[in-house]
């Protein structure tokens, strides 16, 4: 806690976007004092953090191929556990080879994890049959990582709660309209509030841009760029708890080549292209078609199982938006603060973006950072530590 | 039962994308609409264009994206897996996003969940839904998956969250709620019966306690309507009665996870 | 610095709350759209409850006429041989067998001695009651 005299009324800041990384950053702020309001159009996680299938990510299935990211992944999973307890299904995870390409690929997989510091186990084939029955029983090897799964709207939830607990003001169901901008100073936003029908004004020393794939249209009302790549992929939930265990593919990041349990629902993913709009996502029947197929290879139940759902969430990927990114999957996992006074020349705009749902503390950190340092507070960073208040929190009255 | 192999998902954006000359299937929407400002609720009308597989939640954000960007409604993970997309379509508890509109008839009606306080539009305020349950219930428990495997080396057991999902669909279905604003309800009291049966660190005696009241698992009256509405496989009438199975004889008997009431 | 952020005693004040019913809030136990089994037989209970209340009170009422005397008494089983009465008869045996089946039914249930059976329970009484109901309005309507 800051030990300097009695200061002036705390700095105000407005995040825009109810998702994980507005529930983070709303309570690293609040905690280090600062008054924040949160606005989110619909429900909190409505937009992409609702929508993920739930994995806590070990980050080994970046640890060849976009090492930061991984590194992430790893420090964060273990702080998640500590500050989130209850809240995560920690059975670990498998990755699992099932071809000579898999194979081939174990040994710089292992390096890959060493390197990252995400711990590894080998397991041979019949000790992970005894963990996991339902595995194809043709598996080659199988790699225990700690991956787990989470709710993904009830873990952020904790986020939520313990920032109004800590005079966060958390508003879902209000929109931005505009931003509330003069000379390149953006000093507020315009709202319109879907439970009362008005619009109004909401000011603020700095407003922080956490709409995920929807920066893009946010900033734009900042009349900055933000290189954001909405990029959806497909989930497929079916009926039936297939594994208690995550259950990956050792491979490079594919389609379908992963199984998350979660209750009593296996879910199947993902797939990965790239749109202009996060809105307008369609579920294509061939995407849905390559879960099943990819997915029945690690457990071959997948085939015959009992459709439930199958949707699209879009992930924010930072990157360029320019041709070479076809796919999504080339671009990085990690995150990034935008500070656009230095980017832009706008003062009093930040956009934080990026990330996974398991970085959401560390992204809220780093951001977190950008912003006292603009406001000139030093404060330090509490969230490593602080146990958050249950999800239910977030409803008492 | 449709298999995963089996599942075919034509959306209703495609159906906007194909020419205007080819008619889509449509269905028509009453929704309704309540806002802080107005005197009383109202009902607007939606005509929306659909495909084989379009979910009740995907009409509506339909309408939402492309008619009426006030339309206000609860949705987040698209797979009933965090209970927020509960309504009552033509009476009848659903979750939207798993709720297939070919199933709802030509007219659907959609309205907030009964029992529980309107937010906004189709939104219910669950606050009132959360201060009925015990103050302690946590929603991890033991995984009865597959119990014959083994666990990893170090992990004690195998863990999953409860299936509860906090919906809400029991409490609006439950005819005793609708009369009745202190009884806590079935989803409270399938949460003490929970914990009762797996206790997690929490004091089985309070719980026991806490449902041994007039509002408690005594108001229930057998209707079963709470287990004939629940998505998730909770089964909250027979925990009721399996919590006065407790208290009445001293003995937790709860004959199986499967819900066959 | 900032204002205060609009509609925040509008969200905290209580809304309006919809009630299934056929009628004002009380009714909420009587909704016949979308209901299963287990809450058209408490509905049906609760109905034949109420009847059963009512035919006491009723029952009590004729016997009273003993008092009034003879003529009195034998007016009233005129009218308690006429088919209508019968009928009427018939449909107080339902009322008492479902209410007492339907009792049976829910004390075991509701006791936790079986609570996983209650649909099978519910066409159990069903198939006593009807075998009952049927030789019952045999005999009060063969008695014309």
């Amino acid at each position: 806690m800051s030990t300097r005299a009695p200061r002036a009324p705390a700095a105000h800041v407005l995040i825009v976007g109810g998702g994980g990384t507005g529930g983070a950053l709303a309570h690293d702020l609040a905690l280090r004092g600062l008054k924040v309001t949160l606005v989110e159009r619909g429900e909190l996680t409505s937009g992409t953090t609702g929508r993920h299938h739930g994995l806590l990510h070990s980050g080994a299935r970046y640890a060849v191929h976009d090492r930061e990211s991984a590194v992430e992944c790893i420090e964060e999973n273990t702080i998640l556990r500590r500050i989130c307890p209850g809240s995560f299904e920690e059975n670990d995870g498998l990755f699992v080879g099932l071809d000579d390409e898999d194979m081939a690929y174990l040994e710089v997989f292992l390096q890959g994890c060493a390197d990252c510091g995400i711990p590894t186990q080998v397991l041979r084939p019949d000790e992970a049959l005894r963990l996991e029955p339902n595995l194809n029983p043709d598996l080659k090897v199988a790699v225990r990582v700690p991956d787990g799964t989470m709710d993904a709207m009830r873990m952020p939830l904790r986020f939520f709660a313990t920032a109004a607990h800590n005079g966060a003001d958390i508003r879902p169901y209000m929109e931005v309209t505009d931003l509330i901008v003069h000379d390149r100073v953006v000093s507020g936003a315009v709202v319109h509030d879907h439970v009362t029908g008005r619009d109004g004004e909401i000011h603020a020393d700095v407003v922080v841009n956490a709409t995920g794939p929807w920066s893009e249209q946010i900033a734009r009302m900042a009349e900055v760029e933000v290189p954001i790549q909405p990029s959806p992929g497909v989930l497929l939930a079916l009926r039936g708890r297939l594994c208690n265990m995550v259950v990956n593919r050792l491979h490079t990041s594919g389609d379908g080549d992963i199984v998350v349990p979660q209750r009593a629902l296996s879910i199947v993913g993902t797939s990965s292209w790239t749109v202009d709009d996060p809105d307008d996502l369609d579920v294509p029947q061939d995407h849905v078609d390559r879960m099943v197929e990819e997915g029945s290879k690690l457990i071959p139940a997948v085939r015959q199982a009992e459709f439930r759902a199958a949707w699209s969430a879009a992930r924010p990927l930072i990157g360029s938006t320019d041709e070479s990114a076809t796919s999504g999957r080339e671009l990085s996992r990690t995150f990034k603060t935008y500070d656009h006074k230095e980017t832009d020349a706008v003062e009093g705009f930040v956009t934080l973006t990026g990330g996974k749902g398991t970085t959401l503390r560390g992204m809220a950190e780093l951001c977190t950072n950008v912003i006292c340092g603009k406001l000139g507070i030093e404060a330090e960073c509490r969230t490593r530590d602080t146990v958050l208040l249950p999800h239910t929190a977030h409803y008492a009255a | 039962m449709v298999t995963a192999a089996e599942a075919t998902v034509a959306r209703p954006a495609e159906a906007v994308q194909v020419d205007v000359v080819e008619l889509a299937e449509t269905r028509r929407f009453r929704v309704f609409r309540f806002k802080r400002d107005d005197r009383a609720p109202h009902f607007d009308t939606f005509e929306v264009p659909i495909g084989p597989r379009t979910t009740l939640l995907e009409a509506l954000r339909w309408i939402q994206l492309k008619r009426d960007r006030t339309l206000a409604m609860r949705h987040s993970c698209l797979h009933a897996s965090c209970g927020t997309c509960g309504v009552l379509a033509n009476g009848r508890e659903v979750l939207m996003c798993v709720t297939n509109v070919r199933e709802l008839g030509r007219e659907i009606t959609v309205e907030p969940l009964a029992n529980i306080p309107v937010l906004t539009d189709i939104v219910v305020d669950m606050r009132e839904f959360y201060a009925r349950f015990p103050d302690v219930h946590p929603y991890v428990r033991e995984s009865e998956l597959v119990l014959q495997s083994e666990t990893p080396e170090g992990i004690d057991r195998s863990v999953r969250y409860e299936d509860c999902i906090e919906c809400g669909l029991c409490v609006s279905a439950c005819p005793i709620v609708a009369t009745s604003d202190r009884y806590v309800g079935p989803a409270a009291l399938a949460a003490a019966q929970r914990l009762a049966e797996e206790p997690r660190g929490v004091d089985t005696e309070d719980v026991l306690d806490w449902a041994d009241h007039e509002d408690g698992v005594w108001r229930c009256h057998a209707a079963f309507e709470c287990t004939a509405a629940c998505p998730s496989n909770v089964n909250p009438a027979a925990r009721i009665m399996a919590l006065r199975g407790v208290l009445v004889g001293g003995r937790l008997r709860f004959p199986g996870r499967r819900g066959s009431a | 610095m900032s204002d205060a952020t609009p509609g925040l005693e509008e969200r905290r004040a209580r809304g309006p709350v919809r009630r299934k019913g056929i009628g004002p809030s009380p009714s909420g136990w009587l909704d016949p759209r979308g209901r299963a089994l287990g809450s058209w037989a408490f509905a049906v209970n609760r109905v034949t409850g109420l009847g059963l209340l009512f035919y006491l009170y009723l029952h009590l009422g004729v016997l009273s006429m003993l008092l009034a005397g003879e003529s009195a008494w034998n007016g009233f089983l005129e009218l308690a041989t006429t088919t209508v009465f019968l009928l009427l008869d018939v449909l107080l045996l339902f009322g008492l067998l479902y209410h007492g089946l339907n009792g049976v039914r829910i004390a075991l249930v509701g006791s936790g001695v079986v609570p996983n059976r209650q649909r099978a329970l519910f066409w159990a009484g069903a198939v006593v009651g009807g075998l009952v109901l049927a030789y019952g309005a045999l005999h009060i309507l063969g008695s014309t």
